[in-house]
């Protein structure tokens, strides 16, 4: 069964999407091995956040398949909910629930979706919280919270599902500078654990202590993927050059 | 719920400085003069037309009085109060409907909701009362006056819980998703409880409407609180002064709508972050 699967967890063949005219992913090849943590790199509409986005079927594809532990995404419903309960994700935006407390939406998945008695959920989810730092603030909402602090929680509620890979759409890009790495931190230690990874971000420093692999997109297209200082130190085409150029200049 | 919620006067005027609070005070005083003023010259007419005259109010004094307004009042509760409950489970149920991917089921839910928003709710009680009996359909006056009126609100509620739940971001449907939950559930869970608190305030206006709408059930003779009214005041033969009474009462009811709402939008586990908080109407 699924626990013995040993082929890669995310597969990604020929995929190719539009919004409306606009060719967003053009023949994607991707393969996502377990225990692999991947950052994808790119110009800002380059499809990053769309390629991320079709693996938990947040967004749909024209043609093409994707398969999760070897099987292919369901279309809908319950089995397509089944699929995404094993597929943590988390936002830019973090997206925690505004009128739920920090403790609930981290139980929200495990008691709505995975049936788990609330108390054990409760409990878990404070551990998880310890882990992530944000234990003492169990009780408040969102909104009384740092961005930071917020960004952990989400991490939080999506380990609470147990998830066999985690998605991460620039999770640091709407935090101030100081709280970038108290999130970071949580990713780097979720990827020692061997935590399956796909990771959109342009923090380099992240991606060379972590990342097994770095991927290139520019215009809906994989341009090169190497190992984290191969790709920074020596990229291979123009369009990485110049895209490295610019983010190094801030 | 503590939440450091910035009520909205806050967000919008800065703490007031040595100045304002001078030209605070100096309106406030012009504020009550002019109120007294209003209030002396309301009782001169009062007087000049003789309406003071004890034969207009003393009926007031008497029991038999208070417990015909009481019926009625009693009555308008009642038809407000199933109007209310069963507009908002209408309006709900419309709007639920609508924004479903079911397309035939939506487009039905558009034209009623489109319906029942655009009649006017005397022509819906007239239909209810002259229309809808030829044709077999006995029902008590209460209920030819609640139905029309929950009729007319569940449009505009569809609309207002509609306006709601496409103002929750799209990011709360998304994180739930990705966490596998299922449409309804999504719903029940995350979308509703913050449309809803979103939607609090018109949604008084709302039942509050609905309270003023119950007025016309003197078109079917239900005893509500206008209608006894009516009988009071062709009794003794004392307008203004009953009148002014009923209004009294129904800017009481109405009060207690917005009370009663953002009560229990409090109780759903709802902040209401609006100005009707602070300033009912
Ligand atoms: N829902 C959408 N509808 C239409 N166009 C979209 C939508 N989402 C993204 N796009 C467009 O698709 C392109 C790729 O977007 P995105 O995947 O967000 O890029 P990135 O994450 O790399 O910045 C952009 O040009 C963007 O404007
Ligand atoms: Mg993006």
């Amino acid at each position: 069964m699924a626990e013995e699967y040993a082929g890669p967890i995310i597969q990604m063949r020929h995929v190719d999407k539009h919004f409306g005219q606009l060719h967003v992913l053009k023949d994607i090849n991707l393969e996502v091995a377990k225990g692999e943590v991947v950052v994808l790199i790119g110009p800002s509409g380059s499809g990053k956040s769309t390629l991320c986005r079709t693996i938990n079927r947040l967004e749909t594809i024209d043609s093409g398949e994707i398969l999760f532990q070897g099987v292919k995404l369901p279309e809908e419903g319950k089995e397509l909910a089944a699929l995404r309960a094993e597929i943590g994700m988390v936002f830019q935006s973090f997206n925690l629930f505004a009128h739920k407390t920090i403790l609930d939406n981290v139980t929200m998945g495990p008691v709505e979706v995975l049936h788990r008695p609330r108390k054990e959920a409760e409990a878990e989810a404070m551990e998880l919280l310890a882990r992530v730092g944000v234990a003492e603030q169990a009780a408040k909402v969102p909104a009384q919270l740092s961005g930071g602090q917020q960004q952990r929680v989400a991490i939080a509620r999506s380990l609470a599902m147990h998830p066999k890979a985690m998605l991460f759409d620039e999770p640091t890009s709407a935090l101030d500078p100081e709280m970038i790495n108290e999130v970071l931190d949580v990713m780097v230690e979720l990827a020692r654990q061997g935590m399956t990874m796909v990771v959109v971000t342009h923090e380099m420093n992240f991606a060379r202590r972590v990342a097994n692999r770095v991927v290139f997109m520019a215009d809906g297209q994989i341009v090169e993927q190497n190992t984290p200082d191969e790709f920074f130190d020596h990229p291979q085409s123009e369009r990485a050059k110049d895209f490295l150029d610019s983010i190094k200049g801030h | 719920m503590s939440a450091n919620v910035v009520s909205m006067r806050d967000a919008l005027y800065e703490a007031p400085g040595p100045k304002t609070r001078r030209r605070v005070k100096i309106g406030t005083a012009v504020s009550i003069v002019a109120l007294i003023a209003l209030l002396a010259f309301v009782i001169r007419q009062f007087y000049i037309n003789d309406q003071l005259n004890p034969r207009y109010w003393s009926f007031f004094a008497r029991w038999t009085t208070w417990r015909f307004l009481l019926t009625g009042f009693l009555g308008t509760l009642r038809v407000a109060f199933t109007a209310g409950i069963i507009a908002m489970a209408l309006g709900l149920l419309l709007m639920l409907g609508r924004i479903s991917s079911v397309k035939p089921l939506s487009a039905v839910c558009h034209v009623i909701t489109d319906l029942f928003r655009s009649l006017p709710s005397l022509l819906l009680i007239y239909f209810f009362f002259l229309v809808i009996p030829k044709y077999g359909l006995k029902m008590p006056s209460f209920w030819m006056i609640t139905v029309p009126v929950a009729l007319a609100a569940s449009g505009v509620l569809a609309e207002v819980f509609r306006a709601g739940v496409n103002a929750v971001p799209k990011g709360q449907t998304e994180a739930a998703m990705s966490l596998g939950m299922t449409h309804g559930k999504i719903m029940a869970k995350i979308v509703l409880p913050q449309a809803l608190r979103i939607v609090v305030p018109s949604l008084i206006s709302q039942l509050v409407v609905v309270v003023k709408d119950t007025t016309v059930a003197y078109v079917v003779s239900y005893p509500d609180l206008m209608q006894n009214a009516r009988v009071l005041i062709s009794n003794y033969d004392a307008l203004v002064s009953m009148y002014f009474v009923v209004a009294l009462i129904y800017i009481a009811i109405n009060y207690a709508t917005n009370r009663f709402s953002i009560y229990l939008a409090h109780r759903s586990g709802t902040k209401v972050i609006s100005r009707t908080e602070e300033n009912p109407v």
